[in-house]
Parts: structure tokens; C-alpha cells; sequence
């Protein structure tokens, strides 16, 4: 059962605090809690910056999610970039060695509950992330 | 939204009001950088208890700040992380690795007048 | 104890159309059930209030219920609802608005403690009350009479569908809530003296717990003004990557709010398997055991200069 959509088009950097305080929002009203809160808004600082770095322009879409009674928010960041040639590389851990790669995508996957990432080069990136409450 | 950046004898004090953007970080970058140099300060106190996201951006230019104003003279002491958003950093790879930090404004001051005072007598 | 909004106890509970249909779908609830209840409306307002005291007589003798018929203020807010839903139950519209208020009652049993099995007993009793006088008034056409009584226990099976559901609910929540304190119980932060705390950690580390135990430490910190936290790992399990890397993440977060860790208990074979891991022991400050680690402690805090030799400052470089 999906509720209210919000929509943040991503053009400008000013647009990043935007989607993270919308995103904050929205998934205050969800009922998670403040460090999540922390944790959502993070996450999607650093997808909104990929837009904005690599495509130009983009648009983040906000939902509240329900999936066996628990409740979530689900985020969709798409874009029309340039598309990542080699997601697999973009995606591995360079964790332990605590250097931060440039897309903080294993990153923003490690705040969320679930992370999905379609890519080609050329036509765009769509990443999926969910988050549920405890 | 600029952020207010006052002199306190030897050193400069920045607290910010509130989330600030990519612009709004810059240009607080050169603010400091500018002062540090006009003012011959010895240390920069960054007050960040604000913030509730530092993300990859945020994070670099506060070292950027920190490496610049050491490159003038100054030691910088990065104060007010708030544990959620310490938390968020840690997992998302982000360091500070290199840049003094504090928990507050007072233990922020503590740590700078060991770190000038030291500097000053060992001559590191 | 629930004291949370009602709104989110009826979307926990999924109170929205479909739902509400798929509950009379259960109870088999159909249209020409509406005038079987009406029939027997009159006789139920009528005698509301006897039925009301028949359910409460009955808890009254029970001494699992007495959480609510020894308060005062509980016992006379559930009459008062009770006798409402006696009178809504035959009126024939079971919208939302009927839901909210069955749960409403639940919230009530379920802060007084009111156990599920009395509740369905004393219920039970109710609707048997409900019944003898049902047929005595159709003793002449008893088939009409079973068949209006037989609507209404439909309805009744609605009402306890729902206030179980709620008292389930409100019972997961304690125990979470129970659970919770246990872990904050079991990993105390020490404040050995001003600026140093001493966290020691046993047992298993999964991942909920190191957050439990991060988020702890963090809030510490802040709270005791702490520049050194003496991490003791001699009790848990078993370091793993995962555990290593739980333990890294803390040391990392705790230093960008100025606090160096020190991690103690750290056996040689446990040092040898983080390395192997790929840790690097450099990035977090281990020592043989407790003493050992408080001692580097209080040397640490005890440093006013530090820069003569190059060795890094007393505190907070991250």
C-alpha cells in the first residue's frame, strides 16, 4: 500500500538539502526513529549529490511504504546521466581500508534496508532504496 | 546564508545556524581561510552541533577548511557532531582523519590551547 | 502501557475498508443478518445495562481480571464503553467508526492487564445472557429467535476479533519494550572518573546489539563529557569481521565526537584474526587487558603538551 508521493526535482545543490529535509519529513511522519531519521536523510544527500555531480538533473520520488504491517519509505533516485559503466566496481566495499569512494553508493546502501541500482551508460541510473521502522 | 565567524583574540569562532548548502559551505571555506590569513589567528573553532547530516561533500570541505587554515597557521578543532549524524558519517566512510575534533565548544577550546600551546613550546 | 496515538494502533491493525470488509468476510456476515439484529434491537437496548453488569460480575470473581475491577477509574471508563457497544452492536452500521471504538476498548483491557482467556470468557457469559432472554422473547417462533441470535454472535465474533488483536498488539509492544531495557541493562557504561568511561561488553554481538551498544556509548560521551572510553572486549564471543567491523565503526564514531577508544581484552589470538581480517590495528588503540588499558588512560588524560616529541595530543585528534 504506497501513500503520498513527493516528488524533489534535482537541478541545483540547493536541491540536496531540500530532498533531505523532505525526506526527513516524510519519514518522520512514517514513525521512524531520530537516528534513522539521520540515517534516511544521509543516505539520500549523497544520491541527490550523484544527480547533481554526474547528470545535471534528476528527480528523487519520496513514498511511504507498507509491506506486512511494518511501515517504510521507499526512495527512487533517477536520473538521464551518463549512466555508471561499471556498477559492480561502483559498488564494492572500500570499506575497512576507510577510504571513501567518490558515488558513496555502498555507503548509502549500508543505511538502508534495501538498495537497488539499474544502470546504463547512456540512458541513466535509477536507484532504489527502502527503509522500514522497527 | 552566511555563517558568523567571530575573532576571539588568537583565534576564530564559527558556529553555524543551520543546514547549510554547497554554496553556503564555500563560501565559509574562503570566509575562514580569508580571516585566518587578514587576522594571524592561531586557531579555528567550527561549531557544527546544527547539522544533523555531514554527508561526503560536507565532510571533505570541513577538512579542506581545517588543511587550508593549517596551511596559514592555524589549527582547527571541529565541535558538535552529534552521535546519530557521527554514526551516519562512520557508515558511510567518511572520515575526519587528520582534523581535530571535539564534543563541544569548551572542550573545543581545552583541545586548541593544548594543541597551540604545545606547538608553541615544543616548536613540532 | 500503551499511551501511543490511536490512529496508529488502527493502522497497525489495518483498519481501512478492505480490512473491515475482509472481518465481516470471516464472521461470514451477511446483508440479511441486519434485519435478523434488528429484530432483537429492543430487547438488547432495552437490557443493556443488566448485560453489562452480568459481564462485570463475572470478572469481579475472577482474580486474573483484577487489574481492572480493583481500579476504580479503568472499571468505570470500561462499563461506560461497554454499555456503548452493547447499544451500537445492534444498530446495524459496523463502519470505522464501530472498529475505533471496539479498540478503543481494547487499549483499556490491555492497559489494565486484562488477560485474553478471561476476557473471552466473560464474554461468553455475556452473550449467553443475551441469548436466554433472545429466546424467551421468540419462545413461540424459536427458529426466528436462534437465527436473530446466531446475526448477532457474528458480530460478537467481530468485536472479539478485533480487541484480541489489540491486546496482542499491545502485549508485543511490552515485551519489545521489556526487551529493550534488558540490553540497555546488560551493557553498562562506567564512569571511572571525569573524562573516562569503561565499557565493558559481553556475550554475543549481533548487529542490533552493537548499535544498542554504539548509540550508548555516543550518548555517554556526550552526556559525561568523556575523552576516553576503555572499550573492554574480554567477554564477548566471538570477533568476527562483522564484530571487528562493529567495533571499528564505534571507535571511528566516538573519535569525531572527540573521544579517543581504547580497546582492552584484545588476546593475541584475537589480535592475530583481526589482522588477518585486514584490520588495521592502527586505527583503533588495543591493549592486553583492562589494566593495562586504564592505565594508558590516565596517562593520556593526564598530558597537558604534548607536541615536544611529535606523539599526538591528549585527546581528540580524529
Amino acid at each position: 500500500m504506497v501513500a503520498e508521493e513527493t516528488y524533489v526535482p534535482i537541478d541545483r545543490d540547493g536541491d540536496i538539502v531540500s530532498a533531505r529535509q523532505k525526506a526527513r519529513e516524510l519519514a518522520t511522519h512514517v514513525g521512524f526513529s531520530g537516528s534513522d531519521l539521520t540515517l534516511i536523510a544521509t543516505a539520500i544527500s549523497e544520491v541527490a549529490r550523484n544527480i547533481v555531480v554526474y547528470a545535471d538533473h534528476g528527480e528523487i520520488v519520496l513514498s511511504a511504504v507498507q509491506r506486512a504491517g511494518q511501515r517504510g519509505i521507499l526512495v527512487i533516485a533517477r536520473d538521464e546521466g551518463p549512466g555508471i559503466p561499471d556498477i559492480e566496481r561502483a559498488m564494492r566495499d572500500g570499506f575497512s581500508t576507510g577510504r571513501s569512494l567518490g558515488l558513496g553508493l555502498p555507503g548509502a546502501r549500508r543505511l538502508m534496508d534495501e538498495f537497488e541500482i539499474v544502470s546504463e551508460v547512456g540512458k541513466g541510473t535509477t536507484i532504489t532504496m527502502r527503509k522500514w521502522t522497527r | 546564508m552566511p555563517v558568523p565567524i567571530l575573532k576571539q583574540g588568537d583565534k576564530l569562532i564559527a558556529s553555524l545556524q543551520s543546514d547549510l548548502d554547497d554554496k553556503d559551505l564555500m563560501q565559509l571555506k574562503d570566509e575562514i581561510a580569508e580571516k585566518v590569513g587578514r587576522f594571524k589567528s592561531r586557531g579555528v573553532i567550527l561549531d557544527v552541533s546544527i547539522l544533523d547530516v555531514l554527508d561526503s561533500f560536507a565532510t571533505r570541505t570541513l577538512r579542506t577548511i581545517a588543511e587550508t587554515a593549517r596551511l596559514r597557521g592555524a589549527e582547527t578543532v571541529i565541535v558538535g557532531i552529534q552521535p546519530d549524524v557521527a554514526v551516519a558519517m562512520v557508515q558511510l566512510g567518511l572520515t575526519l582523519d587528520g582534523v581535530l575534533t571535539a564534543l563541544d565548544f569548551e572542550e573545543g577550546m581545552e583541545l586548541l590551547l593544548a594543541t597551540i600551546e604545545g606547538s608553541h613550546h615544543g616548536g613540532g | 502501557m500503551s499511551n501511543g496515538p490511536l490512529l496508529s494502533d488502527l493502522e497497525r491493525l489495518q483498519l481501512n475498508t478492505h480490512d473491515i470488509e475482509r472481518r465481516k468476510a470471516f464472521v461470514d456476515f451477511r446483508p440479511d443478518d441486519l434485519s435478523r439484529i434488528a429484530a432483537i434491537k429492543d430487547l438488547v437496548v432495552h437490557n443493556a445495562d443488566r448485560y453489562g453488569v452480568t459481564f462485570f460480575d463475572h470478572l469481579a470473581g475472577i482474580e486474573e481480571a483484577a487489574g481492572l475491577t480493583r481500579n476504580r477509574n479503568l472499571l468505570e471508563q470500561a462499563k461506560r464503553l461497554k454499555h456503548e457497544h452493547l447499544i451500537a452492536m445492534v444498530q446495524g452500521d459496523y463502519g470505522r467508526e464501530y472498529m475505533e471504538q471496539r479498540v478503543r476498548l481494547g487499549v483499556l483491557y490491555s492497559r489494565a492487564g486484562l488477560d485474553v482467556r478471561v476476557f473471552l470468557g466473560a464474554f461468553h457469559v455475556l452473550m449467553r445472557a443475551v441469548g436466554v432472554d433472545v429466546m424467551k422473547r421468540f419462545a413461540a417462533t424459536p427458529a426466528d429467535g436462534f437465527e436473530s441470535f446466531i446475526s448477532l454472535k457474528k458480530i460478537g465474533f467481530l468485536d472479539i476479533g478485533l480487541i484480541v488483536d489489540v491486546l496482542i498488539a499491545e502485549r508485543e509492544r511490552t515485551i519489545n519494550v521489556q526487551q529493550d531495557a534488558i540490553r540497555e541493562l546488560s551493557t553498562p557504561v562506567l564512569q571511572l572518573r571525569e573524562r573516562l568511561l569503561i565499557l565493558p561488553i559481553i556475550g554475543v554481538i549481533d548487529s542490533m546489539r552493537a548499535k544498542q551498544l554504539t548509540d550508548g556509548m555516543l550518548g555517554s560521551i556526550r552526556d559525561k563529557r568523556a575523552r576516553i572510553v576503555v572499550m573492554d572486549i574480554t567477554g564477548v564471543a566471538a570477533v568476527d569481521s562483522k564484530v571487528a567491523n562493529h567495533l571499528i565503526q564505534a571507535v571511528a564514531a566516538a573519535r569525531l565526537m572527540g573521544a579517543n577508544v581504547i580497546v582492552t581484552g584484545v588476546s593475541a589470538d584475537v589480535a592475530q584474526s583481526l589482522v588477518a581480517l585486514g584490520v588495521d590495528l592502527r586505527s583503533i588503540r588495543t591493549m592486553n587487558d583492562l589494566q593495562g588499558g586504564l592505565e594508558e588512560a590516565e596517562r593520556m588524560l593526564g598530558y597537558k603538551v604534548v607536541y615536544a616529541d611529535g606523539a599526538s595530543p591528549a585527546f581528540g585528534r580524529a
